[in-house]
C-alpha cells in the first residue's frame, strides 16, 4: 500500500532534484569564484508550489545573498533564470519576449490544471532531449529578434543583486550604523509604477510593469516608415565619409535584392541605391536603417524620392553646376505664353521667368509646377524622366545640360561631373559638346 | 548570593586577592543574563554573555601565565570551579590563537563551507574599511 507520498511516485506531482541552477550571468555576480549552498527541499516554488533544490551564493562583495526563486521546470518552461525570472538570452521580462516572438502563455495557473501540467512537463524533461526547449518555448526557431537585441542589455546590471533597504535606517533607528549590511538609501517611491510587481505575473508575461516601460520605450525609438508611393525602390544612404565606396554599398545591399542601380554623390556624402522592387528596398531599409556600419561610418538611411522629385531637395544646396555663359548672339529665352492662352489645363502656377538667364540643368526643372498638387502633376512622367524626355517641361530652351546621352537608367540626374571646375580653356562653353570634361572629348582634361 | 563553591575544601591562599574582581565579574554576568532584549538583535543579547566569559579567562590567565601572580594551585583551582575557562585558554597557548574571542568562531562546523568566523580574519587581509561584527559574540576581529 502506499503509505506516504514518497512512497507513490507514479502519476504524481513530485519534489524537484536538481544538481545545477538554470541561471543568468548578472544573478551570478562579477566574480568568477562563487561559493554555491545546496539545500534539497529548501524551499517551495514561488510559482508551482513544489519543494525545490534550493541553491544560494554570495554575487559579489556588498551584495545581498541570492536564492533560486522558483524550480527548474518552470524555468525551463519559459526559459528564465531562476532567480530573476528574467530571459536567459537577452536579459528581458517574459512579456517582451513573447511580445516580440509572438509566443503564447500556455500554462495554466490554477491549482489542478498547473500541477498536471508541470509534472507532465517533468516528465517530458526527463525522459527526453533536454536539448530541445518545452512548454511555450517548444517549435520556436531561434531566430534573433530585431526588437529583443535592441531593447536588451549589453552590460550586466548588478543593481539588482544589492542588499534591500534597511527599514530601520528608514525610520532613523538603524543601530549597527557602519556595519549594517542592509542598503542605507532612500526606498523606492509607492507611486512608482514599477513598485508592486508580483512574482506570477512577471512569470506568466501578462502586467509586468517592467515591461510595459520597455515597450513603451520600443515604440518611441526612432522608426523608418516606408513611403506611400509604391513605385519608389530608391535609398537614400548618408553620412557616407570618404571611406565607403560605391562597391562596398553593392557589397552589402545585394543581399536584400538585385540593384538597380548605384549612384555615389561624393561631394554630398551620400549615394543613391535603387533596387530593382520594391521589396527588396522596404527589407533592406528595415535591416539597415540606424544599423548600418560600414567602414566605421554609421550610414543614415533615408528613403529616396522618385525620379523626379530628386532634385528639390538639392537645388539649394551646392551650386554643382557652373554657370554657362550666354551664347553670344543669340537672343535671350522666349517669355512664356500669355495666360489667357488657356493652355494651362493642370492649373499650374507659371514659372519664374527671368529673361536672358540662361537656365541651369536640373534644378530649375523642378520649378516647373511649385505650386501644383503634391504629388500629382509632377509625378506624372517620373518613368520617362530619366530618358530625356521632357516635353511638357522643357520651355526654358536649352535641353537639359549635364545630361550624359544616354543617361544609364536610373542615374539621378545629379551627378556632378567629376573634376569639373567648370572653366573651359578656350573661349567660352555654351553646348555640352563643346564641354571638354563630356564623354567622348578628344583630350579629356583629366587629371 | 555569593557564588556556589563546588569542592568541599576551602580555596587555596591568594584567593582572597582575586575575589573581589571575581565577584564583581559574576554581578556583571548576571546584568548580562537578565538585560531585557528590546532594542536588541537575537544574536546580539547574546554577545555581553560571551564578552564577560572571555574577560572572566582572560584574567586569570594573566594572572598566571603573564604576570605569575598567582599560584598553580590557585589557578586549578579556579579551572576547576569553572570561574575561567579551561579550553579557551588552551587555545590562548597556541600561536594566532593568542587574542580568540570565543571558542565558537573557530569551530567549522558550524559555517555553511566548513571556514571560521569573519572575526578570524586578520585586518589587513580583510579588504579595509569593513566594520565587522561577527555574530557569534560581535567581535570586531580578534586574530593579528
Amino acid at each position: 500500500m502506499a503509505t506516504s507520498k514518497g512512497a507513490n511516485t507514479y502519476n504524481r506531482q513530485n519534489w524537484e532534484d536538481s544538481e545545477f541552477p538554470v541561471l543568468c550571468q548578472t544573478c551570478l555576480g562579477d566574480n568568477p569564484y562563487i561559493r554555491m549552498m545546496k539545500e534539497k527541499y529548501g524551499k517551495e516554488c514561488k510559482i508551482c508550489a513544489r519543494p525545490f533544490t534550493v541553491f544560494r551564493w554570495c554575487p559579489g562583495a556588498r551584495m545581498r545573498f541570492k536564492k533560486t526563486e522558483v524550480c527548474q521546470t518552470c524555468s525551463k518552461v519559459k526559459n528564465i533564470c531562476q532567480t530573476c525570472l528574467l530571459d536567459l538570452e537577452y536579459g528581458l521580462p517574459v512579456q517582451v519576449r513573447d511580445a516580440a516572438l509572438k509566443v503564447a502563455d500556455t500554462m495554466p495557473k490554477s491549482e489542478v490544471n498547473r500541477e498536471f501540467y508541470t509534472q507532465n512537463l517533468e516528465r517530458e524533461i526527463s525522459d527526453g532531449d533536454i536539448i530541445n526547449p518545452i512548454g511555450s518555448m517548444a517549435g520556436k526557431s531561434q531566430t534573433h529578434s530585431d526588437m529583443l537585441l535592441k531593447l536588451a542589455r549589453t552590460t550586466p546590471y548588478y543593481k539588482r543583486n544589492r542588499p534591500h533597504i534597511c527599514s530601520f535606517w528608514v525610520k532613523g533607528e538603524c543601530k549597527r550604523g557602519e556595519e549594517c549590511p542592509y542598503r542605507h538609501d532612500k526606498p523606492t517611491d509607492p507611486d512608482d509604477p514599477l513598485a508592486d510587481q508580483n512574482i506570477k505575473d512577471r512569470f506568466h508575461g501578462i502586467n509586468d510593469p517592467v515591461a510595459d516601460k520597455l515597450l513603451k520605450r520600443y515604440s518611441e525609438m526612432p522608426k523608418l516608415e516606408p513611403p506611400e508611393d509604391t513605385a519608389i525602390t530608391t535609398l537614400y544612404v548618408g553620412n557616407l565619409g570618404d571611406k565607403v565606396e560605391e562597391k562596398d554599398l553593392k557589397d552589402h545591399f545585394y543581399q536584400f535584392g538585385e540593384i538597380r542601380s548605384i549612384n555615389v554623390v561624393p561631394k554630398q556624402q551620400c549615394a543613391f541605391v535603387q533596387f530593382t522592387n520594391r521589396t527588396s528596398a522596404e527589407s533592406a531599409a528595415e535591416q539597415s536603417f540606424n544599423k548600418l556600419i560600414l567602414k566605421g561610418q554609421r550610414l543614415n538611411i533615408k528613403w529616396g524620392r522618385s525620379q523626379g522629385q530628386q532634385q528639390a531637395p538639392k537645388k539649394d544646396g551646392s551650386d554643382t553646376e557652373a554657370m554657362m555663359e550666354p551664347v553670344p548672339g543669340l537672343p535671350g529665352a522666349l517669355p512664356m505664353p500669355p495666360e489667357e492662352l488657356g493652355t494651362n489645363y493642370f492649373n499650374l502656377q507659371p514659372p519664374p521667368m527671368i529673361p536672358g538667364f540662361m537656365p541651369r540643368g536640373m534644378p530649375m526643372h523642378m520649378r516647373g509646377p511649385p505650386g501644383g498638387p503634391p504629388g500629382g502633376p509632377p509625378r506624372g512622367p517620373p518613368p520617362m524622366g530619366p530618358y530625356g524626355m521632357r516635353p511638357p517641361r522643357s520651355n526654358f530652351g536649352p535641353p537639359d545640360m549635364r545630361m550624359m546621352p544616354p543617361p544609364p537608367p536610373g542615374v539621378m540626374p545629379m551627378r556632378p561631373p567629376p573634376g569639373m571646375n567648370g572653366v573651359p580653356p578656350t573661349g567660352g562653353v555654351h553646348y555640352p559638346s563643346q564641354d571638354p570634361t563630356r564623354m567622348g572629348a578628344p583630350s579629356a582634361p583629366q587629371n | 548570593m555569593p557564588k556556589i563553591k563546588r569542592s568541599r575544601k576551602p580555596p587555596p591562599e591568594g584567593w582572597e586577592l582575586i575575589e573581589p574582581t571575581i565577584d564583581e565579574l559574576d554581578a556583571k554576568m548576571r546584568e548580562a543574563e537578565t538585560d531585557p532584549h528590546e532594542g536588541k538583535r537575537k544574536v546580539e543579547a547574546m554577545w555581553p554573555i560571551f564578552r564577560l566569559h572571555h574577560q572572566k579567562s582572560r584574567y586569570i590567565y594573566d594572572l598566571f601565565y603573564r604576570r605569575k601572580a598567582i599560584s598553580r594551585e590557585l589557578y586549578e583551582y579556579c579551572l576547576k570551579e569553572n570561574i575561567a575557562d579551561k579550553n579557551l585558554i588552551a587555545k590562548w597557548k597556541k600561536q594566532g590563537y593568542e587574542n580568540l574571542c570565543c571558542l565558537r568562531c573557530i569551530q567549522t562546523r558550524d559555517t555553511n563551507f566548513g571556514t571560521n568566523c569573519i572575526c578570524r580574519v586578520p585586518k589587513p587581509k580583510l579588504e579595509t574599511g569593513k566594520i565587522v561584527e561577527c555574530i557569534h559574540c560581535g567581535c570586531r576581529g580578534c586574530s593579528g
